[in-house]
């Protein structure tokens, strides 16, 4: 069997990943790319804990389930207000979104 | 008793705000008539104040915040022993007085009343409150007026001498809340009479730091050197009714918060830094002193020459003996008298010449001889002529100080002359010398509220000076118990 | 426990839900009439009694198997979120008309509001993230709800800051669950106070990613990026609710977090998340103070401050006693005055805004004679923020500094001296302010007609400011009682 520890770096790798695209993107359809990334990391904690801890009880895999749920609800919504801006703008930058000053 | 005390001023405050607009030069009628029911009531604690008996009395209390649990007691106390007795009378009649000198206010009179009446209210609480918290409330309460008063009724830099009031005030005030809940964490209580027959001895951060962090705000608001500065603006820039109220009850906020908290809270501490006190208190003294003498404004050198004698009521606490303690609370009471004297006339005299550089006067007694005369005497109570108020205070601060600190207390005699040149120069240089012709058309003060303002200061300077006893009883009653606290620690 | 008690204990959300569904039909059959925001303040209205009557009554417990939990803890919030937001639905009445969504704002409010009741009632860890999440994406679409550029960049930068707090929060949870082997708070409590030496690490490591999560709700320093901007491209109303309502919010899943989850006071991590609540406190105050100190624009005064502020209930956060629940008592009273507070001053500020042209500063000169009484109401407020007798802000401060005080740490006497000396320079701009509507003469002096429903508004928060100023000792009491709960009894 796949030690525990295996899944937790792979998590924490992918997790790395996503919180750099995170900082390094500037347009915002990337920039949820990256926050899907950290939330597949978060998914594979729970799963890997969930099998490794309490293989009998389902609160760990319910919780993968429902972060994928929230994650596609995000994405639906962020890209419905991505196009609404683009639709005004023609750009998805988030860069070049700066009315407001950051 | 005193509860009323507390209530009426601001009760006139909202009712002058209430008054519709055409009307709003009734606002000065609402502002005598409640400033002096107050007065009248403070005269009769005065009067009924027995100073035979021990404790405080008239005390008004009740159950404010009961968070038991949360150590968050707080009654709302309110009682006046020898020490606050004389300040709440000082305090009803300068406010009376200050209605009368604002007499002539147009702009935005209702609000100008208000604030004024809220800011008695406010200085009443701390004169009042024997509840730390209550305390600090009325403490941050005068901040607003005050700082509304100067920055929208001043003249010159008003905005910025505002600021710097309102931040120097705060930041020593802030720490002071700081030192406040640390004595009330360790004590369980917020009562100060309680907390004065217990004081602390062991806490979580060091008393030290406590003390300073108490003294700090009090220091402040004295003012002392180094941390003056915010008071020769304010005066300057102030209107002249906020000059005496600021000069006649303000500052005696600081040094009766030194007398009542500071000192019996934290005695031990207190001791162990009584050479820092008297250190600042002998550099306030020369160094008011000095900065006064080469002042060419009016109202600048009655700052500066205030930061000069408060540094007396220091000098007199730094003593930590019975005759020091009481020195500084009686020169508290008739520095708020003269000065608040003095302001009044640089009023009159700036409210005539438009201008208030000294090089500018000259020969003002030929013109105003009533305002002139009063000016006299003021000067002369200020530089402690015997027979005035002045003298017994200061007499009593050195007796009390110059075997605890010899060195300080020449300082502060040493001041007393330079006073006396300032004054005297001032004297000469603004009533005496040519009559000239810019000045021809200069009226004297006779109008009913100028004369009755000035008459009621001239009065109390001379009866103090003449017969003492009228201060000196209920004072001395009001520090016995302190002193015997500090004479107590070594 | 039977179907029809838990259909009790769930009232308020379920109701609140129910009127979002409702009030999204009414605004497809009836179009834009006003019937929806009538609609709207009947369900909050409802669901606020219903909290009251469960207080009185005293119907409290866990149900559906503990993953929610009916207190005086989650009353309380359920009452403030309700009230809070039947307040900005009244006092923007005049602004909602003007929404060409106007059935989807009050069905999305509506739905918000629900997940927030839901989020305060939450004692398992997927109920906290499933009610987090709903009521953020509601708030995501709020943001952005009217139709220009501004407010959608808002929903934009709202939605992705939210989204990646989100993902953070879920790591640490990832990790508590990991090492607990259950989602339930209490479980998880249990866990940590048997723990030992060795997890001690590990358990820092969560605890850090799941305050970042939640920091992002309360809107501390270094999670607050997104505040000014929402703050002044978002509508008023929806900043106002997001101010207020959000962030109580947010503070109430901290302490559930922090001490029904991680057992509070005793453990071995006690120390080490007070010493970061302290940190993130200090941090959010300087920032949020220094940073108001150079705007111009009132929406990003108010958005500072509201970090500045969240930094100052973040001591009660830090103030762990070793017995009983001071430090949050503090914090659930500060966040029931500030409501008022912080309503005031955004509700009075809307009410003026369209018609100064501006949100400069420099517009609000002499506003006390154009509209004096909401120049007043403002300028309570702000002397509220500040933290200035008579007003609840003193009082509430105080009370949180001394709650920080009575734990007899010293590291928190010098965590206070930071916060009071934060108050003085806070002072600074509030003043300012104050000092521009009270005093200054304005350039043009037409009178400002003051909407009614806000009037009415901005008037029940002046007194609230004023009561829990002068009278403050039921509403504290209330907070202990409700702070109570969160520890087992």
């Amino acid at each position: 069997m796949i030690p525990l520890q295996n899944f937790l770096v792979l998590s924490a790798l992918l997790f790395g990943i996503g919180f750099y695209g995170v900082l390094a993107r500037r347009s915002a359809i990337l920039i949820l790319i990256s926050v899907e990334i950290m939330l597949a990391a978060v998914a594979i904690n729970f799963i890997a804990f969930a099998t490794y801890r309490d293989p009998k009880a389902f609160s760990g895999l319910v919780f993968a389930l429902f972060v994928i749920a929230v994650a596609a609800a995000e994405v639906g919504l962020a890209l419905g207000i991505v196009l609404r801006l683009f639709r005004e703008r023609r750009t998805a930058n988030v860069d070049e979104a700066s009315s407001l000053k950051w | 008793m005193l509860t009323l005390f507390l209530l009426l001023p601001v009760t006139g405050a909202v009712l002058s705000l209430f008054l519709p607009e055409e009307k709003q030069h009734d606002a000065k009628w609402i502002a005598l008539v409640f400033s002096g029911a107050a007065f009248a009531v403070s005269v009769v604690v005065f009067a009924l104040f027995n100073a035979s008996v021990p404790g405080y009395q008239f005390v008004n209390t009740f159950e404010w915040i009961a968070a038991s649990d949360a150590g968050f007691r707080i009654r709302y106390t309110v009682g006046v022993d020898g020490l606050s007795a004389p300040l709440v009378l000082l305090l009803g009649l300068l406010s009376v007085v200050s209605v009368l000198v604002s007499w002539r206010i147009e702009v935005k009179a209702k609000q100008y009343f208000a604030w004024l009446l809220f800011m008695e209210t406010a200085v009443a609480g701390v004169f009042l409150s024997l509840d730390l918290i209550q305390f600090f409330l009325f403490w941050e309460l005068e901040l607003l007026p005050m700082f509304m008063l100067i920055s929208q009724w001043g003249s010159g830099r008003r905005l910025y001498s505002a600021t710097k009031f309102l931040i120097y005030t705060l930041a020593g005030s802030a720490f002071m809340l700081v030192g406040f809940l640390v004595l009330g964490a360790t004590a369980g209580t917020f009562d100060i009479a309680e907390l004065t027959a217990k004081p602390v001895t062991q806490a979580v951060v060091p008393l030290t730091f406590v003390f300073w962090a108490i003294m700090l705000a009090f220091l402040v608001k004295l003012p002392t050197f180094p941390v003056h500065t915010w008071l020769p603006d304010a005066h300057t820039d102030a209107p002249t009714a906020v000059s005496v109220m600021l000069a006649g009850v303000l500052l005696k906020m600081g040094g009766y918060g030194i007398i009542r908290i500071a000192l019996p809270l934290l005695p031990q501490q207190a001791h162990d830094s009584r050479l820092i006190l008297a250190s600042l208190a002998g550099f306030s003294v020369l160094w008011g002193a000095v900065i006064t003498l080469r002042q060419t404004d009016l109202k600048r050198l009655v700052a500066y020459s205030s930061v000069s004698h408060m540094g007396y009521v220091l000098l007199g606490v730094s003593a930590m003996g019975s005759l020091g303690l009481s020195g500084a609370a009686m020169q508290m009471f008739t520095h708020g008298t003269i000065t608040g004297l003095l302001f009044v006339v640089v009023g009159l005299i700036y409210d005539r010449t438009h201008t208030r550089e000294i090089s500018q006067m000259s020969g003002l007694m030929h013109r105003m001889p009533v305002v002139g005369t009063v000016f006299v005497i003021a000067g002369l109570a200020s530089l402690g002529l015997p027979g005035m108020s002045g003298f017994v205070a200061e007499m009593t601060t050195f007796l009390g100080s110059l075997d605890a600190h010899p060195v300080a207390t020449a300082a502060g005699i040493f001041g007393v002359v330079l006073s006396a040149g300032y004054i005297l120069w001032t004297v000469q240089r603004v009533l005496h010398g040519p009559a000239t012709d810019r000045w021809k058309e200069l009226t004297d003060a006779t109008s009913w509220w100028e004369v009755t303002a000035m008459a009621s200061l001239v009065f109390v300077i001379l009866a103090v000076g003449i017969y003492p006893a009228l201060l000196t009883t209920a004072v001395q009653a009001g520090i016995a118990p302190i002193a015997q606290i500090m004479e107590g620690v070594s | 426990m039977s179907v029809l008690a838990t259909a009790l204990y769930l009232g308020p959300a379920a109701l609140l839900y129910l009127g979002a569904g409702v009030v999204l039909l009414a605004d497809l059959i009836h179009g834009r009439r006003a019937v929806t925001g009538l609609l709207t303040l009947v369900t909050l209205a409802l669901a606020a009694v219903w909290a009251v009557l469960q207080i009185g009554g005293g119907a409290q417990g866990p149900i559906l198997g503990g993953a929610i939990v009916v207190d005086s803890f989650s009353l309380y919030f359920t009452f403030l979120l309700t009230a809070v937001t039947a307040a900005v639905v009244v006092g923007t009445s005049e602004w909602a008309a003007k929404v060409e969504d106007r059935g989807e704002f009050y069905s999305l409010l509506l739905v918000s509001v629900g997940s927030m009741v839901l989020l305060v009632q939450s004692n398992d860890l997927i109920t906290l993230f499933v009610a987090l999440e709903t009521t953020s994406l509601a708030q995501f679409i709020l943001a952005g709800i009217t139709r220009n550029e501004r407010s959608s960049e808002a929903g934009l930068k709202y939605l992705l800051s939210g989204a990646v707090a989100a993902a953070v929060l879920l790591y640490g949870f990832a990790f508590l669950f990991g090492m607990a082997g259950t989602t339930s708070l209490p479980g998880i409590a249990e866990f940590v106070r048997h723990a030992g030496d060795g997890l001690r690490l590990p358990l820092i490591l969560a605890f850090v990613f799941v305050a970042a999560g939640v920091g992002f709700k309360m809107a501390i320093f270094p999670f607050h990026a997104w505040v000014p901007d929402v703050y002044q491209g978002a509508p008023t109303p929806v900043g106002s609710y997001l101010s207020v309502a959000s962030k109580a919010a947010g503070f109430a899943v901290v302490l559930r977090l922090f001490y029904t989850g991680l057992g509070g006071a005793g453990t071995p991590i006690t120390h080490d998340w007070a010493m970061l609540f302290g940190v993130f406190a200090a941090a959010s105050m300087l920032f949020g103070n220094v940073g108001a100190l150079v705007q111009t624009n009132v929406k990003r005064i108010l958005g500072y401050s509201s970090i500045a502020q969240a930094g100052n209930i973040a001591v009660g956060i830090a103030a762990v006693a070793a017995q009983g629940t001071v430090g949050p008592s503090g914090v659930l009273f500060f966040l029931g005055t500030y409501a008022a507070t912080n309503l005031g001053a955004f509700l009075a500020v809307n009410a003026v805004s369209e018609r100064l042209g501006s949100d400069e500063i420099t517009s609000y000169a002499g506003l006390f004679k154009r509209a004096p009484m909401t120049a007043v109401v403002l300028s309570l407020c702000l002397a509220s923020l500040t933290g200035l007798p008579p007003t609840a802000g003193f009082i509430a401060k105080v009370y949180i500094f001394n709650s920080a005080i009575q734990t007899g740490e010293v590291w928190l006497v010098g965590l206070v001296a930071i916060a009071v000396v934060n108050t003085a320079i806070s002072a600074f701009y509030y003043l300012r302010w104050v000092r521009t509507m009270i005093l200054d003469d304005p350039e043009d002096a037409t009178p400002i007609e003051t909407p009614g429903g806000a009037q009415g508004v901005l008037l029940l928060a002046s007194a609230a400011v004023l009561f829990f100023g002068l009278w403050p000792a039921p509403l504290i009491l209330l907070a202990q009682q409700a702070a109570a709960a969160l520890l087992p009894a």
